[in-house]
């Protein structure tokens, strides 16, 4: 019998400004890497990570957008499948930070209900371009009731934090069946078809 | 009394006509109609020429009237061109001369935009299915390559579908491996 090699799929998107970093956060979680060259994403691309929570193998599917205006009615079509969507600014550009309220709407208008959201206020490592204080990132999740990070793709500051934890609160609300040690299979379409029964019905 | 100086001395005599103003008439009407009372003492013939003056020194102030308001008019009317044309030469210069929210397009230009959103979408959307497809492919020949699997098995499940669709065929692709698994 063939040897699966993940427990559990998620499907995880990036959102945010153009060029407050989310392929750089992406590619620095995915391949432990970073690269200054600015090349702005065309529409939309993906990368797979397989991480281990609480003893199961999950692959982390995650869609990295274009946060480019033009390409809005590409992106918007991909966060329906979406469970997590981190939702990315740049502590550097204050504009970034005001699209929140922007890219907030977009999730209530095109995700599941029960997506689980993240904020993240990325490029941390550059304190003295700081514009955006650290406590209005907080003020602002929490007044959304979401997680925060600050990260930094460049230094690798709370990337791979964030997508663990993004990680585990999916699975927390994945129903799960008892995995029956000898047949992993079984448990895992459980697992998704309680996902899809939890989020179509 | 002094009548003849004053009429050679009044400046609306001297004025170029097409600069004549309706106060210019009324200085005019004013000075002959002095200088008719004066005649009009000595014969009373000359009353139905009187009116005949009043008349063409009435004629006059209304066509001076109206000459200078036409004037004015095409003046307005000239500036307003005038501010126009400016805001389309301006127009024209950032590249929308054909209206607001269009874009000019250079079809020189080897760089331009030339395929839809939508084929965009398609093309995406089939980068994607093959990246997803070859990651699969990796994965499995790398568990063949470890021997941990005896032999190639097809193993479709889970290609990064389109959007909609995402959710309805992850889950019947892993019916059917869940099927095939347990035969």
């Amino acid at each position: 019998m063939a040897k699966k090699t993940y427990d559990l799929l998620f499907k995880l998107l990036l959102i945010g400004d153009s060029g407050v970093g989310k392929t750089c956060v992406l590619f620095r979680f995915s391949d432990d890497a970073f690269n200054t060259t600015f090349i702005s994403t065309i529409g939309i691309d993906f990368k797979i990570k397989t991480v281990e929570l609480q003893g199961k193998k999950i692959k982390l599917q995650i869609w990295d957008t274009a946060g480019q205006e033009r390409f809005h009615t590409i992106t918007t079509s991909y966060y329906r499948g979406a469970m997590g969507i981190m939702l990315v600014y740049d502590i550097s550009n204050a504009k970034s930070f005001e699209n929140i309220s922007k890219w907030l709407r977009n999730i209530d208008e095109h995700a599941n209900e029960d997506v689980e959201r993240m904020l993240l206020g990325n490029k941390c490592d550059m304190e003295d371009k700081r514009i955006v204080p650290k406590a209005k990132g907080e003020q602002i999740a929490r007044e959304h009731g979401i997680r925060f990070f600050e990260t930094s793709a460049k230094a690798n500051i709370n990337i791979e934090k964030a997508f663990l934890t993004l990680a585990e609160d999916i699975l927390r609300k994945t129903p799960v069946k008892e995995p029956n040690s000898e047949n992993v299979d079984i448990s895992t379409g459980g697992g998704v078809t309680g996902w899809k029964t939890k989020c179509c019905s | 009394v002094e009548g003849r100086e004053e009429g050679s001395g009044v400046p609306a005599f001297e004025k170029d006509p097409l600069e004549l103003t309706v106060e210019d008439v009324y200085d005019i009407s004013y000075v002959i109609g002095k200088d008719l009372l004066k005649v009009s003492r000595v014969g009373a013939e000359v009353s139905d020429l009187q009116f005949k003056i009043v008349r063409v020194l009435e004629m006059f102030e209304i066509m001076v009237n109206r000459y200078n308001l036409s004037l004015e008019e095409l003046r307005m009317e000239r500036d307003n061109w005038k501010e126009e044309l400016g805001r389309v030469v301006a127009e024209g210069s950032n590249g929308n001369i054909i209206g607001p929210d269009k874009l000019v397009i250079d079809l020189k230009d080897p760089n331009r935009p030339r395929f839809t959103m939508q084929e965009l979408k398609e093309v995406l959307q089939e980068r994607n299915q093959l990246k997803a497809q070859l990651l699969l492919a990796q994965e499995e020949l790398q568990l063949y390559k470890s021997g941990v699997m005896p032999q190639p098995q097809q193993n479709m499940e889970n290609p990064p579908s389109d959007p909609p669709l995402t959710t309805e065929e992850s889950i019947e692709h892993k019916d059917e491996k869940t099927t095939i698994q347990k035969l």
